[in-house]
């Protein structure tokens, strides 16, 4: 017994360890970037680098404000991240609701094809949809950045495999007592799909937030910009301004640091959800 | 006006985009009946459309908007210069031309992704232009070949990189090297050896060396396909740089730290590394960068590799070009502002002392801004060494395939001085990789 308990403290306290160096192995370049975002150019590039945090992150914000309207780049950014994550999750959730509990003609080879559409890169995408949004006159605008990408198929796969879970007699008797389908997809089914809706969330919320080759070619002016395309325009070919770059990148990860926390408790749950059969 | 890293990159997505879209074909006839319409558009007073716009990056943007101020000063119209980063810049070209709408009416293009852009038939061709202004040899010689194919030339050549070696004054002053000794590289092996073991003549990444190596293979008068399209990256004279680059590193004098990284820029202000083989542009990034070493820095020019062997080449350089797509009254009005721009002494000089833009006009040359004597250089007047060398620049053909012998070079490179390979083998083995991936001949 006793030399059973041994065995488990080693065996804790071994897992510890290896999760504290793994942990360290991950912060180490986030706190150097929140750290350099605080240093003067000259001490960034200093050898050996200065490893605590100095004081010029202020001005660093504001040379970069003046390159690039960057406050209103976060606010784009967020704005077309909060409208296509709630419309996106409104539409994957109908969909993955149809796909597990309707019977229609053709609904797994459709099914299929809209799987199939993950193995198409954004980068072979662009052009016709540059030129689709080009004739439609939707250039430079939020629109054509957030509707192409509303039906996303992994969250309509997402939402199909939890869907599966909810049970039919309990749909059945919603019906029996003169509930619409729209009604038990919105009382019923959505309620109960609380922690793959929060998982989906972060899951969309980060694809948008990440987009950069299309709103770089779709986004005209520089008022438009969102986060990614605006710190694009950081990078030139001499001068790197490497401290504006971590000012920005600092903020970024912000708006994303809340949602994640916000979220987590779900976000877990709802990924795990469906991985076991009962 | 480039770093020879990352080129790679973007010339690749070229040609992802190039055989992404078919439609790339449809665009290359439209090229043809582009330059017809041109010729009859030049002649006389043709159409100009009162606003266009330009796409640049960094200073080139900068410069460009310099110009266009000046140039909207003096002409009934309006030019308007956006500023990008430079990849996201290519990306976002790339794929308005490939889309065959919404590109800008004048952007930047880099000499050595010329071939990657004229290939796609998006770019129109100029030379009517260019032979009725009379500006064709205003300009440095060495510059046409990346911006034409058979049928035309694409774009006015901007700004070039002449190569030198800049050094540091004080540290070849304090170890006793004798920066005009060094004509040969076997004198610059021969002067890096006097200096101790904790500083570095100069800084060789053994995994980036193809801008080295490209330089040099410039500089002896090569190119690395043969005018019938084989590979010849692997002839005697590309066997001698590879030679002189592995003596240069057995000798125990280079450095081998990543190209503009913290610890390289660190190396340099501190006087870790004596020495910097580069180009023109390098002068602005030093001053930028470095201000405490100011009146430390000299340039020489590159070392030859035999005695009295040329000493000129070039690293970088950048055009400005009109797409085909858009009508002909916004490629004229596109034309007249690049013809002030790029075709006239005093813009090409005032985008020199602003930025550091090194011009491609030649009749530029003349002027008393090359012979000064800069405190930067302590007291050296350096721009008269670029200019010595942009007149003798060889001629250089870049190709679709550049990124394939990039890629080539570096890796038979690195097994080269990592392994103790031996220099021939390592050419032959790249020019061989190159052919087969390219479906080229050996030459």
């Amino acid at each position: 017994m006793r030399e059973q308990r041994r065995k488990d403290a080693v065996w804790q306290f071994t897992t510890y360890v290896f999760i504290l160096v793994m942990t360290l192995v991950m912060l180490v370049p986030l706190y150097w970037m929140i750290v350099a975002a605080t240093l003067p150019q000259e001490q960034f590039i200093q050898f050996p680098p200065r490893l605590y945090p100095g004081t010029a992150f202020f001005e660093n914000f504001a040379a970069l404000q003046e390159r690039t309207d960057f406050v209103r780049s976060i606010w784009n950014s967020v704005f077309i991240a909060v409208v296509y994550t709630v419309l996106s999750i409104l539409l994957c959730s109908m969909a993955g609701f149809a796909f597990a509990k309707y019977e229609f003609r053709f609904k797994e080879p459709i099914f299929y094809l809209i799987l199939a559409t993950l193995v198409l890169p954004i980068q072979l995408l662009v052009i016709p949809l540059f030129l689709m949004m080009s004739q439609i006159d939707w250039t430079d605008t939020f629109r054509a950045i957030i509707i192409p990408w509303l039906a996303n198929p992994i969250g309509i796969f997402l939402m199909r495999q939890n869907m599966k879970s909810i049970p039919d007699a309990l749909l059945e008797s919603a019906r029996m007592d003169g509930a619409t389908e729209f009604q038990i997809f919105y009382r019923i089914a959505l309620p109960a799909m609380r922690s793959s809706i929060a998982a989906l969330a972060i899951i969309l919320f980060l694809f948008q937030w990440d987009l950069f080759l299309y709103p770089l070619v779709i986004l005209e002016t520089s008022a438009n910009y969102t986060i990614p395309v605006a710190l694009s325009g950081l990078e030139g070919t001499q001068r790197v301004y490497y401290d504006q770059i971590m000012v920005a990148t600092s903020l970024a990860i912000i708006p994303l640091a809340i949602l994640f926390l916000v979220l987590q408790k779900q976000f877990v749950s709802g990924i795990l959800a469906g991985s076991l059969k009962e | 006006m480039m770093i020879g890293t990352g080129a790679a990159g973007a010339a690749a997505l070229a040609g992802c985009i190039g055989t992404g879209d078919s439609e790339d074909d449809g665009n290359g006839g439209n090229g043809g009946n582009g330059g017809n319409g041109n010729g009859n558009g030049g002649n006389g007073d043709a159409p100009m459309a009162d606003e266009i716009d330009g796409w640049g990056w960094d200073v080139a943007a900068r410069s460009l908007q310099l110009t266009a101020e000046e140039y909207n000063a003096e002409h009934d119209a309006t030019v308007n210069i956006e500023e990008f980063g430079r990849e996201a810049m290519k990306d976002d070209l790339q794929t308005r031309l490939a889309s065959g709408s919404g590109a800008p009416d004048v952007s930047m293009l880099e000499m050595i992704d010329g071939p990657s852009y004229i290939d796609t038939g998006s770019v129109l061709d100029i030379s009517d232009r260019i032979e009725e202004a009379g500006v064709y040899d205003d300009f440095v010689p060495g510059v046409w070949d990346a911006l034409s194919d058979d049928d035309g030339i694409y774009a006015l050549p901007w700004d070039i990189g002449p190569t030198a070696v800049y050094y540091r004054r004080d540290v070849y002053d304090e170890h006793g090297l004798d920066a005009d000794a060094i004509e040969t590289w076997d004198d610059f092996i021969a002067e890096g050896e006097k200096l101790p073991d904790d500083v570095s003549m100069l800084n060789l990444p053994v995994d980036d060396l193809d801008g080295v190596w490209r330089y040099q293979f410039r500089q002896l008068g090569n190119n690395p396909f043969t005018d019938d399209g084989a590979v010849n990256i692997h002839n005697e004279d590309s066997v001698m740089i590879a030679e002189t680059i592995k003596e240069v590193y057995d000798a125990g004098i280079a450095a081998d730290l990543d190209g503009w990284s913290t610890a390289w820029f660190g190396a340099y202000e501190s006087g870790d590394i004596a020495s910097l083989p580069s180009a023109a542009w390098m002068e602005g990034t030093l001053r930028a960068e470095l201000p405490s070493t100011a009146g430390n820095w000299g340039v020489y020019k590159i070392p030859a590799h035999e005695p009295g062997g040329p000493r000129a080449s070039n690293w970088g350089g950048s055009s400005l070009m009109i797409p085909n797509q858009i009508d002909d009254a916004e490629r004229n009005r596109a034309w007249d502002y690049i013809e002030w721009s790029l075709a006239t002494e005093e813009m090409q000089l005032l985008m020199y002392d602003e930025f550091g833009l090194f011009p491609a006009l030649e009749t530029t040359y003349d002027d008393d801004t090359f012979d000064e004597e800069l405190d930067f250089f302590g007291g050296q007047a350096a721009r008269r060494v670029f200019a010595d060398v942009a007149e003798d620049i060889p001629d250089y053909q870049f190709s679709e395939d550049t990124p394939e012998v990039t890629d080539a070079i570096n890796t038979e490179f690195e097994r080269m001085l990592r392994d103790d390979l031996d220099p021939e083998d390592a050419v032959v083995a790249a020019a061989e990789t190159v052919a087969e991936r390219t479906g080229r001949d050996l030459a």
